[in-house]
């Protein structure tokens, strides 16, 4: 057996090192280097189990603290193999080509690799004490990125960003040492919490999950702590944004479902967690409507897809859970695209109200096109991987929640309807036009069509990962 | 087999000596040289004993067991930090010299007793130098260094009349369990006695309200001083405070430990809430080095083997953070940078220097993987072992509390790009990037320091786990 994740981590962790001690030229080469490698290796690990024929694997190396005991355990299983291979793409595009703006190229390299360490640690983690250090190591390396790349507003948007996410983080870390020490061996162990969760009594159950569900909720994030993240997208710089929506957001949606495995409780919840997010989810697209700045309107559209993937989870079958990971590795990728496309629009034209700009695809064609095809992908058209997405989170809602599952729906026709509309008539219209005066590198051309591939690719064959999720 | 337990004790006199010869011989490096060396020999051998598994008591004043030997391993790093940094920022390195020797005995003494009258002895003997060693850099320091004698006074006074009630009892006053009925009043003055204990440790150990001096004193004495305040003394407190309750008076430990609940609640809170509104930011670590105090109680609180593990392994972690933060401070200090304001642009002015402190403060905060965290997660899980929720509710809400001040430091630092670059000296490089190591490396994998931590507790206490 190929110890997979040791190698991924170790592989970045070297990453990062090196990165720190290259010269301020060769540091994106290298970072994207170490990137593609890790790349190289989630695939390889996929064609491994897919000979296997099986997803659910661990390992495990010496211990983190002997006690109370916590072991540096690793696993993939389904959902976290899905989201490690999203992670991986998006990291390695925007290594490779989010950098627009052409600003600070070493210190955002180390950032970015330092985040991927973090984020397939997460996704990856057997324990939710690693979960909760992969977790802060995230989140700090994403303030760092927003604090010190991004346009003039950053700075208070950063602060606002971290004090949420701390809070989370803090809310984490109770709901984990709560955990520990009410389950009847005391273990960190994620699949000795799902199979020993039911014994702890239900009141300190509730806390446990309200606890975690707090910590979710805000990062994932969903109304009404939905606050940091239109502020912190707007402000960061592209590739800033490009991991807060793509990865970051996904956090809280992974932690989410694993809350649903581990605490029985979460069954009682199932209803009102969906009005939540349905609620949401409609909510977000109200607010979006009303929004001009591009990147703005792309951050709000990623509340709305949250909402819908916590209405999957909330249903809590078969069908959802499985919708909900394939949405999210879904999301990620056209998201990053849409932000990509946007910020490199940004930079050409130095503007992104969407009032002004117009006739972009005259001057800027591949761009125009992939924000167009990112429109579709987001709205769920048929052959992206969002389609299969949506079918799957719709199925699953309506067998929990009869007809109202399909509620959540209208937030999306709604936000496809306007996003077209806005595509219609800044980016397509060719009766006036705005002028660029920059352009955009092969590099950002490059990474519109990894993104763009794989979203297909995902959204062809989705039988190659969705085999996998027949047992969970 | 060599009888090795003197040792130590020569090591010891050794310091001292080299301390007094350097008056007469007055040749500043030969003393920093020959200090440092002791000091570090003081510290290979003291981590030999340990690993060894040295047992003896000298001349029932003196007891090399697990846990004096780590607290011994602790004080000769630290100090030796503080030296490096004295010895550069010192007006008088030499008189800063001979009482540094006195000081060091002190703490090494107060980490080695067998008996209580060798604790208060050590604490005399430490925390009296200290002021003068405030007072010798000039007319201006005059002010802390006064405040700090007239307290240590105050605080060997209040230890002196507690050890005097609880003589009858156990009149050769050796560090052994009280039998609180044998007396002559019942419980009630060994009750006494234990406030009185607390109340006196407290000052130096910070624990609120004893420690309404700490930001006056912290931020009126030179950094280097600050560093060995902070980093050396308020531990010397929190070790007493190990020996006397966990040996001598636990069969009280419920109350100790419900006192200690208080104390560490309004500690955090204190010096939380006070921190936010600085904006000196030697006076903010002042207020910064309060609340972790109050961290610390919380082992004090749980009563428990696992507590004592926590409180240990923080105390190390809040030493290496807090001389590793001074150390920059002097520096800063010394280029009359002082306010959050003026900290503006550091981060593009000295990287390293600006890298290492924005560690250190998260470290403080308690993020992960840096030895702050793993120091407040054992602490915090101590507390939930016991039942004690609420305790620790309300440390990880302090915690986010500290946030919003550590986040104006940090974020000032990296705040606008200044183009004139300053560059550290040899001294405060090498205290910063020795701190900086050893919370990341302790951080990523702390389980040696835990394995000491363990040992030193269960050699100390024969509570239950």
């Amino acid at each position: 057996m190929v110890p997979f994740i040791g190698i991924l981590l170790a592989l970045l962790s070297f990453g990062v090192v090196a990165t720190m001690f290259s010269s301020e030229k060769t540091s994106k080469t290298l970072a994207s280097v170490f990137s593609l490698l890790a790349l190289v290796v989630v695939v390889a690990a996929f064609f491994y189990m897919a000979q296997t024929g099986s997803m659910n694997y661990t390992e495990n190396y010496s211990y983190y603290i002997m006690q109370p005991s916590i072991s540096l355990g690793f696993q993939f299983s389904p959902i976290s193999f899905v989201l490690v291979l999203m992670a991986s793409i998006v990291s390695f595009v925007t290594l490779l080509s989010g950098n627009v703006e052409n600003e600070s190229r070493k210190i955002s390299s180390i950032l970015i690799l330092l985040f991927e360490l973090a984020a397939i640690g997460l996704f990856t983690s057997g324990n939710l004490f690693l979960l909760f250090i992969f977790w802060d190591v995230g989140v700090i390396s994403l303030f760092f990125m927003i604090y010190i790349l991004g346009s003039s507003n950053r700075r208070r948007a950063a602060v606002k960003f971290l004090i949420y996410e701390l809070f989370a983080s803090l809310a984490l870390l109770f709901a984990i040492m709560l955990v520990y020490f009410y389950t009847p061996l005391h273990s960190f162990d994620i699949q000795y919490i799902i199979a020993n969760a039911g014994l702890i009594s239900l009141p300190v159950q509730a806390l446990i999950f309200s606890s975690f569900f707090i910590a979710f909720l805000i990062n994932m994030p969903v109304f009404p702590v939905h606050l940091w993240l239109p502020d912190a997208h707007t402000e960061a710089s592209t590739q800033g944004s490009m991991l807060l929506s793509g990865i970051l957001t996904k956090f809280g949606g992974y932690g989410m479902i694993l809350t649903f495995f581990m605490m029985p409780i979460a069954a009682h919840f199932e209803v009102p967690i969906a009005i939540l997010a349905g609620f949401s989810a409609i909510y977000a697209v109200f607010v979006l409507m009303t929004q001009h700045d591009i990147k703005r309107i792309i951050a709000y559209s990623t509340i709305v897809e949250m909402g819908i993937i916590l209405v999957a989870i909330a249903s809590f079958n078969q069908f959802g859970i499985s919708g909900a990971a394939y949405g999210m590795l879904a999301h990620g990728l056209t998201i990053a695209m849409l932000f990509l496309a946007a910020g490199s629009i940004g930079h050409m034209f130095a503007e992104r109200d969407i009032r002004n700009l117009r006739g972009v695809v005259r001057n800027a064609l591949s761009t125009s096109y992939t924000f167009l095809a990112g429109v579709f992908a987001t709205t769920g058209v048929p052959l992206t991987a969002a389609f299969i997405a949506d079918v799957l989170i719709f199925i699953g809602a309506i067998k929990t929640f009869s007809i109202y599952g399909a509620i959540p729906l209208a937030a999306l026709l709604l936000l496809g309807a306007f996003l077209y509309y806005v595509v219609n008539k800044s980016i397509l219209s060719t009766s006036e036009y705005s002028s660029n005066p920059r352009f955009i590198g092969r590099s950002q051309k490059a990474g519109y069509a990894i993104l763009l591939s794989s979203i297909f690719i995902f959204g062809v064959l989705p039988f190659l990962l969705l085999n996998f999720f027949s047992n969970i | 087999m060599y009888d090795l337990s003197m040792v130590l004790v020569y090591g010891i006199i050794l310091l001292l000596a080299s301390g007094m010869a350097s008056v007469l011989i007055r040749k500043k490096a030969a003393q920093l040289a020959s200090s440092s060396i002791l000091l570090a020999l003081i510290a290979v051998f003291s981590m030999f004993l340990l690993l060894t598994g040295q047992n003896a008591t000298i001349a029932g004043m003196i007891a090399e067991y697990p846990f004096s030997l780590l607290f011994v391993f602790l004080f000769s790093i630290t100090l030796l930090l503080v030296n490096l940094l004295s010895y550069k920022y010192s007006s008088d390195y030499i008189s800063f010299s001979l009482l540094f020797s006195f000081a060091a005995a002190g703490a090494f003494l107060v980490a080695l007793s067998a008996s209580l009258v060798t604790i208060i002895l050590g604490i005399e003997l430490m925390s009296l130098p200290t002021a003068f060693m405030i007072m010798i850099n000039g007319k201006k320091f005059i002010e802390a260094a006064v405040k700090l004698f007239i307290l240590a006074a105050l605080s060997i006074a209040i230890f002196a009349f507690a050890l005097a009630l609880v003589f009858p009892y156990d009149p050769s006053l050796a560090l052994t369990a009280l039998t609180p009925n044998a007396g002559i009043a019942g419980g009630t003055i060994v009750l006494l006695a234990l406030l009185l204990f607390i109340a006196a440790l407290s000052f130096d150990a910070s624990l609120f309200p004893f420690n309404l001096w700490v930001p006056d004193v912290y931020e009126g004495a030179p950094a280097n001083i600050t560093a060995m305040l902070a980093g050396v003394n308020k531990k010397v407190a929190f070790v007493a405070l190990f020996e006397v309750l966990f040996i001598v008076l636990l069969p009280l430990s419920a109350v100790f430990s419900l006192v200690f609940q208080v104390l560490a609640v309004v500690t955090m809170f204190f010096g939380n809430i006070v921190a936010l509104v600085q904006t000196n930011v030697k006076r903010l670590f002042a207020y910064s080095a309060i609340s972790q105090a109050g961290y610390i109680a919380i082992g004090f609180s749980a009563a428990s083997l696992y507590g004592i593990e926590a409180s240990i392994y923080q105390i190390f972690a809040h030493a290496f953070m807090i001389i590793g933060t001074f150390a920059i401070i002097l520096w800063l200090e010394s280029k009359n940078i002082k306010t959050i304001d003026d900290y503006a642009g550091l981060g593009s002015r000295n990287r390293i220097a600006a890298f290492s402190l924005t560690i250190f403060m998260l470290s403080m905060i308690g993020i992960p993987p840096l030895m702050g965290f793993v120091g407040k997660f054992l602490l915090f899980t101590s507390a939930i072992d016991k039942g004690l929720l609420l305790l620790a509710v309300i440390a990880i809400f302090n915690s986010f509390l500290s946030i919003y001040y550590y986040a104006k430091v940090i974020l000032s630092m990296y705040s606008k790009r200044e183009k004139s670059v300053i560059e550290l000296d040899w001294a405060v490089l090498s205290v910063a990037v020795f701190c900086l190591i050893a919370i990341i490396a302790l951080g990523i994998y702390p389980q040696p320091l835990i394995n000491l931590s363990q040992l030193a507790g269960a050699s100390l206490s024969s509570l239950p786990v």
